[in-house]
């Protein structure tokens, strides 16, 4: 079980995150743009002519704000900071569960993305087939200017491997 | 498009190169999903699919029914067992709902271990709205 102080803490400081709200921004690396958009097609297999056209697939969205190679979260990072003080805890495995994205409408070729991050959510611990733990949910909200265009909401179980001590 | 229509099912052969010209084509370069030594390093059996790709493929699977002029307004997807070179992830669907121009689509992604992703799609019924195209 998890020790009663550990859970203290570690509720405490997903307070303390929470409280930040929306942070951590960052700017895409590149403006929507043609050929980035033609890797991911050919790779997806996707053919849809609308695409060609000047308007971005629209589960693209976060790919626009990925790290890329070699790039990190920021330390101001919420859902990083919530990763790394549950490491610290001994939950040290993560695994994806949950991925909810809403688009507010199709991105068009040449407009350059934000996004911001948020922590929703940290609750536990759970009992689960994996081992014991936390599931963590974030919220990434992207915007063109100050128009909001899509949100995620990511959940992750933050977890104790089964074996580990 | 009304409730209890069906997609028919979508078979995609998950292949090393698939999982990994989809992971670089999201720019997600975490070695899981391109360097099979590390995967197993890390405890895994192989590399296997990153999720923006099973939420791509998800988009795909339902527009290419839907129809490509078909605004994709949200989609929710819970993670289940990974999509591993050499097995076949299959996709079913069915509507299960529309309401006020919006069909929510009941959306599943199986592979040989169990459920890759079970999820649901919201599209517009109605014509391109706010759409670039």
């Amino acid at each position: 079980m998890t020790h009663p102080l550990s859970h203290e803490r570690i509720m405490a400081e997903a307070e303390r995150i929470k409280a930040l709200g929306e942070t951590a921004e960052r700017e895409a690396r590149d403006p929507v743009n043609q050929p980035t958009i033609n890797n991911w097609l050919e790779a997806m297999g996707n053919d849809n002519a609308r695409f060609r056209a000047g308007a971005a697939p629209p589960s693209m969205a976060q790919v626009w704000t990925m790290y890329g190679q070699g790039g990190k979260p920021s330390e101001d990072d919420p859902l990083h900071g919530m990763m790394e003080v549950l490491t610290a805890e001994g939950f040290t495995a993560v695994l994806g569960t949950n991925c909810e994205q809403t688009y507010e409408r199709y991105l068009k070729v040449g407009e350059q993305l934000r996004v911001t991050t948020a922590l929703e959510s940290v609750v536990g611990p759970k009992q689960t087939a994996m081992g014991e733990g936390y599931f963590v949910t974030s919220r990434n909200t992207w915007y063109v200017a100050d128009e909001v265009v899509a949100t995620m909401l990511f959940r992750v179980l933050k977890f104790i491997p089964k074996g580990a001590k | 498009m009304k409730t209890g229509d069906r997609i028919p099912a979508w078979e995609v052969p998950i292949t090393p190169t698939l999982v990994v010209s989809t992971a670089i084509a999201t720019r997600d370069f975490q070695d899981v999903h391109h360097d099979r030594d590390l995967a197993q390093h890390h405890g895994s059996k192989d590399i296997f699919m990153n999720i923006l790709t099973s939420t791509g493929l998800v988009e795909r699977f339902v527009t290419d029914w839907a129809g490509h002029d078909t605004d994709v307004k949200g989609i929710a997807i819970r993670l289940g067992a990974p999509a591993y070179p050499y097995d076949a992830l299959t996709f079913t669907g069915e509507v299960s709902s529309v309401d006020d121009g919006i069909a929510t689509i009941d959306v599943k992604g199986a592979v040989s271990l169990g459920d890759h992703v079970v999820g649901t799609v919201r599209v517009s019924t109605g014509s391109i709205a706010g759409g670039a195209a």
